[in-house]
């Protein structure tokens, strides 16, 4: 469905966060975009929805297609048509309108009034909190409330392919939990497509079918959710666990860094 | 938000404007004494009406660019000069007012995307200078275009407006005609933002980059919000133009349009009810201090009229900076707020 192809991306001219990246996302699949802070991820997102304009940032070399469409240098909004809808990194609500109206703005771009108003109804059936809420003043919800606006807010617009910036982020556990299922059953329900970035790796490799990791702006590793689980670099880095499972004293992370494979 | 204990069971009766049945009664009140005023009082009042209806339409126009879509603009007080100059240009030329003032609208509309397309790249100070730019060089193109095409210096004189053989040239016609537009002109910002484009424009005024990835294209929307406030401004111009009967470039300063500016921020920038109440206000002010002025240079205090002018701006200036400071939401929010406490009285409003 979705390919990067050796994408570079350059911010301002001089600093070069994503060096040669390739990522394939398939058609149905949940695909996890995992790394350290800094490694890009949220870049290469940007560089999906055409977003990197406005941190002064382009593609410089490489080509980024949907179903076999070029869409590199496309406008955001062309790119929302062509199915690929992202929710941004953080609480980013319009915090002067009400839930109903951000809602409403995620089907900007659709004309089928009846479909948006059942799709609507589904949205709050997906997170039953937000009937309550639709009087509202986004800017005023809680951090939990304002994640399933954008949720749901990008699912008004009928993606193909949702693409999720660390959907966890502040939440506490529980909440982190419940929201993954719901993203699952959404998933499901909808055949949607998902590419996710998320800290929180445990939880996203668990429900990944394929995942990437990257490091310095470039994938270091990739595999189905066995293998990565199965991994040993990911069980050390990402998941805490020793060789032996048990877990690792981060005091040696210095040393065992030194002794990441993939970067050997 | 609304107080509790007052719902509704019907869709329709949600999304009306006028919630209650007492809200639409007093709109009718106030309906049946505007239509009323031109029986009751003379050209004087009728003329200072008109005024204030024409500085209400231009004032909803910048509502929607600046208020709703967020684009600063300081350039509303040209836009409005554009729209009166074409109005006296193709009146002269024998148009008829059906035509002129959607015509005035339209190319109004059009000279302001003309700025626009360059404004919508720029954000902050650097969009208000670009505005700014519109304003300074208004009055510079108009005087250096040749004598014949709008009058130059001198001004274009304008002929008195008729429809279907009814004179409108008298101070009760165009009273009518500035409440016609300034109705229709209200009526249009209150429904705006429950469309689809005005959605878009508040999106964009809160965060372009959400609005980018929900699929508003954000340059058009920017320069559409240009052009929609830009046809108010026309409206506001071609109906000026009829009410000068004479205009010239001195009328459309950059004074006047940050006064639009301040009338628009006195009034709330975030509910359609500010441009009505904050040129309501900024306009009593105004006429109270030059009443007041007046009556000084004639008591006999041995004030001159430089001194007395001066003091009536500063009292103005301080005026609207109280009314900033007491209420920094604009005189909408209090509205809202005083009527909430009416709903709930005798319980307390928190």
């Amino acid at each position: 469905m979705l390919t990067l192809a050796n994408v570079d991306a350059v911010y301002g001219g001089v600093i070069q966060v994503l060096r040669s990246a390739n990522l394939e996302v398939r058609d149905g699949q949940m695909v996890a975009l995992l790394g350290a802070n800094g490694a890009g991820k949220t870049t290469t997102l940007k560089a999906i929805s055409g977003l990197l304009h406005a941190d002064h940032g382009s593609v410089t070399v490489g080509r980024i297609v949907l179903d076999g469409q070029d869409i590199t240098h496309a406008d955001p909004s062309d790119i929302v048509k062509a199915g690929v809808v992202q929710v941004l990194e953080g609480r980013k609500v319009l915090e002067h309108l009400t839930v109903h109206q951000n809602l409403m703005v995620g089907a900007h771009l659709r004309r089928d009034r009846a479909a948006v108003k059942s799709d609507l109804e589904r949205v709050c059936d997906y997170f039953p909190a937000l009937p309550e809420l639709l009087n509202r003043t986004a800017g005023y919800l809680s951090g939990g409330e304002m994640q399933m606006v954008l949720i749901g807010r990008a699912i008004m617009a009928r993606p193909r392919l949702l693409i999720l910036d660390e959907p966890s982020m502040g939440l506490a556990p529980i909440l982190t939990q419940q929201l993954f299922d719901t993203i699952a059953r959404i998933k499901k329900e909808e055949g949607l497509t998902v590419l996710m970035v998320e800290q929180n790796a445990r939880a996203a490799i668990e429900r990944c079918d394929y995942g990437y990791i990257m490091e310095r702006g470039r994938i270091v590793l990739h595999g189905s959710r066995q293998s990565l689980e199965g991994n040993q670099d990911v069980q050390e880095f990402y998941l805490g666990m020793g060789a032996g499972d048990e877990r690792v004293s981060y005091r040696d992370i210095k040393h065992y860094r030194r002794r990441k494979r993939w970067l050997g | 938000m609304r107080p509790t204990g007052i719902w509704f069971s019907s869709y329709a009766a949600e999304a009306r404007i006028l919630e209650t049945r007492r809200a639409r009664a007093w709109l009718g009140l106030l309906s049946a004494g505007l239509v009323c005023l031109p029986l009751l009082t003379g050209p004087w009042l009728l003329g200072e009406m008109t005024n204030l209806f024409i500085t209400m339409i231009a004032v909803c126009g910048l509502y929607v660019t600046v208020g709703m879509a967020g684009q600063i603009n300081i350039a509303q007080s040209a836009f409005v000069g554009v729209g009166a100059f074409t109005a006296a240009k193709l009146s002269g030329l024998g148009a008829p007012i059906w035509a002129v003032i959607p015509a005035a609208a339209l190319i109004t509309g059009a000279v302001s995307v003309l700025f626009a397309l360059p404004a919508a790249r720029v954000k902050g100070f650097y969009l208000a200078l670009t505005t700014l730019a519109a304003q300074v060089m208004f009055p510079i193109v108009i005087l250096a275009l040749p004598m014949s095409w709008l009058g130059g210096l001198v001004g274009l004189p304008v002929s008195p407006p008729s429809l279907f053989g009814i004179g409108l040239g008298t101070p009760s016609g165009l009273y009518f005609l500035g409440l016609a537009f300034a109705v229709l002109a209200v009526w249009t910002t209150y429904n705006l933002p429950r469309s689809r484009v005005g959605r878009a424009f508040r999106a964009v005024h809160d965060n372009d980059s959400v609005a980018g990835v929900m699929g508003i294209p954000v340059t058009r929307i920017k320069i559409a919000a240009f052009f929609a406030g830009a046809l108010y401004a026309g409206v506001a111009g071609a109906i000026l133009a009829y009410l000068l009967q004479f205009v010239t470039v001195s009328s459309f300063t950059l004074f006047a349009s940050v006064w639009y500016l301040g009338m628009l921020i006195v009034g709330g920038l975030h509910s359609p009810l500010g441009p009505v109440l904050g040129v309501i206000f900024v306009t009593l002010v105004q006429e109270g201090l030059h009443s007041a002025g007046n009556a000084i240079l004639q008591s006999g205090s041995g004030l001159g009229g430089g001194e007395v002018f001066a003091a009536s701006s500063v009292v103005l200036g301080l005026c609207i900076l109280a009314a900033l400071i007491f209420e920094p939401r604009g005189l909408a929010h209090l509205w809202t707020q005083t009527m909430t406490a009416f709903r709930l009285w005798p319980f307390p409003r928190n």
